[in-house]
């Protein structure tokens, strides 16, 4: 049988019991024990989240009632309120109450959305500032069709990172929505610019879907790609542009091939022979419905991995030397021959193009040598 | 070890069963039992683990003195919600199977809802999915020993599962009862979730062999 037993027998009483405050501001507390306990203004104490407070900041107000003078208050320690406590002589706690010392919140910033085949919406923001207010801030997206009056609140959050909020259905078309996200806390409200957009304008779709990554043959500086475009689009009049990043096994840089248009192929040719490397592809629909506008650039696939061949021949030993030797050299002739244009008149034929040519010669009769 | 005694309980009852003379004995719910019991008792001791990550970050989300090693805030005479996992040694030892089993089913029912009405309250999206998390392998737990009762035919615990709400009377009047409230209640979960180890334990050691024993003497073997 639960023991119930009303308030009056809680040993003291605290006021103000969880007041909200700004920075910066000053708070008197009062500590009154019950009538019911047999202690004095001076056997009480207090602290502020665990650490003792100055027994200068206090004042007796009566028998049993002790106050306590805080002053420029800072930031709430944790966002679940400071805790001051009024205690007995020998540490007890008598009660209790919580303070929220913060800042109202900033404006919502950046606001984006993107639509996944039109089905859906999501949008993410960022809280104004560095959004530290310290207190709980609570953000809400709403919607609504322009020249539709109501107001929809978004419910499914942080689905994209912590600012964010996914609408799963019930969107129009050919319709711009009005967009915005209120910020609340215990010291007031700010609600962000509202942002106009039409779905259309910010689809996004899956990647694509079976890439394959195989060799040309014996090609050692090729590798092709191939892929499937992403299902949704057929249900969609979209059309697609894909995009193709690669890299080197053990290097972070990622080379980007950027014209690729509408094929779903791709032949890529400057490649280190005998190297691994990693491919990616990405789709942006556009062309929606006819308009020329594009859309968002779906997620990358996930990395498809093949190796350049490796010819047989030996590397002749004198190729990568000669290579940073050629740069210099090349540099050199470059500056002679600007010189030489300069100051010589007649020898205009002569230059780094010539000296070009003549590099190309060499290294096909080497390589005709060697393959003898 | 517990493999060598499972080995030798499943011969005996594979034994006893072929026997015609005797009624057959009807191995499966002992031995369904037996695993469940030693089941429920991982469990607790997972959950015991799990607490103390997540009794960390809530008490450090509380903030001092609540996350201060040493703290003990009476418990404020008002309603008592949380069932005490406290009891008299003698009384616990002279527990039945079936009230040690529904002790820790109502208890940790209740305990569930409790933690439930927290997650729904809590600030930090951190803190919001490790109680998430906990409640799963709470409720996990509390399936489990409803299935240990139900394999060795207790009926299962009656009565509301919720917490009481006396009417008028607020759960916590303000926001620093609210916070000794939840010191509390974490506190009573793991004095529960040692004290089930125990219980689970002295399970243990008393299902399987013990009742295949018994029988064996019985007929006169």
């Amino acid at each position: 049988i639960p023991l119930s037993v009303s308030p009056a027998a809680d040993p003291a009483v605290i006021s103000p019991q969880d007041p909200t405050l700004l920075i910066g501001s000053s708070l008197v507390a009062t500590c009154t024990v019950s009538p019911d306990f047999p202690l004095k203004a001076e056997d009480l104490y207090w602290t502020l989240n665990g650490r003792r407070l100055p027994a200068a900041s206090y004042a007796t107000l009566g028998p049993s009632t002790l106050s306590v003078a805080l002053a420029r208050l800072n930031g709430s320690r944790q966002q679940s309120g400071d805790n001051l406590v009024c205690h007995s002589r020998d540490g007890g706690i008598l009660a209790g109450s919580c303070l929220y010392v913060g800042l109202p919140p900033e404006k919502p910033v950046n606001i984006t959305c993107w639509s996944k085949n039109m089905k859906d919406l999501t949008c993410k923001w960022a809280p104004g500032t560095e959004g530290e207010t310290f207190l709980h801030t609570n953000y809400t997206l709403k919607y609504k069709r322009r020249w539709y009056g109501q107001d929809n609140t978004c419910q499914e959050y942080h689905t994209a990172g912590t600012y964010s909020c996914h609408i799963p259905k019930d969107l129009a078309l050919f319709t711009p929505y009005e967009i915005w996200v209120e910020a609340s806390n215990r010291l007031g409200v700010a609600v962000s610019d509202v942002v106009m957009l039409d779905i259309l304008d910010v689809v996004t779709t899956d990647p694509p879907s079976d890439v394959h990554v195989s060799r040309v043959g014996d090609l050692e500086d090729q590798l092709s790609v191939r892929w499937s475009s992403p299902p949704a689009l057929k249900d969609f009049l979209f059309q697609a542009k894909y995009q193709i990043q690669y890299r080197v096994e053990d290097s972070s840089e990622w080379k980007v091939v950027d014209d690729v248009g509408n094929q779903t192929s791709c032949r890529l040719a400057g490649l280190r022979p005998g190297t691994v490397y990693f491919v990616q592809v990405r789709c942006n629909p556009f062309s929606i419905y006819g308009s020329k506008k594009a859309g968002i650039w779906s997620d990358w696939s996930n990395p498809t991995a093949a190796s350049t061949p490796r010819s047989e021949r030996v590397a002749g030993g004198c190729d990568p030397k000669g290579g940073e030797q050629n740069t210099t050299l090349r540099r050199e002739l470059k500056q002679f021959f600007g010189w030489v244009k300069k100051h010589a008149y007649g020898c205009s034929n002569l230059g780094i193009k010539l000296y070009d040519q003549w590099r190309v010669w060499l290294q096909k009769s080497h390589k005709t040598r060697n393959q003898v | 070890s517990t493999g060598d005694s499972w080995g030798i309980f499943t011969f005996l009852c594979a034994a006893l069963c072929n026997l015609p003379a005797l009624p057959a004995l009807n191995c499966s719910e002992e031995l369904g039992a037996g695993q469940s019991i030693q089941q429920t008792y991982d469990l607790t001791r997972y959950l015991e683990h799990q607490l103390r990550t997540l009794a960390g970050t809530y008490l450090n989300y509380l903030g001092p003195p609540f996350n201060e090693p040493d703290f003990n805030p009476p418990r404020l005479a008002r309603v008592e919600r949380v069932p005490s996992a406290t009891v008299d040694l003698d009384l616990w030892r002279g527990l039945t199977d079936n009230a040690r089993l529904a002790a820790n089913y109502r208890a940790y029912s209740r305990l569930l809802c409790y933690l439930r009405v927290l997650d729904g309250q809590v600030g930090t999206a951190e803190l919001r999915h490790r109680l998430a998390h906990f409640c799963a392998s709470l409720q996990g737990l509390v399936l489990s020993i409803g299935g240990v009762m139900s394999s060795l035919g207790y009926p299962l615990p009656t009565g509301p599962a919720g917490p009481p709400a006396p009417p008028g009377a607020p759960v916590a009047p303000n926001d620093f009862l609210k916070k000794m409230d939840d010191f509390w209640l974490l506190k009573e979960l793991q004095t529960w979730l040692w004290r089930s180890a125990k219980d689970f334990n002295r399970l243990k050691k008393k299902v399987p062999p013990a009742v295949v024993t018994l029988r064996l003497e019985a007929r006169g073997f």
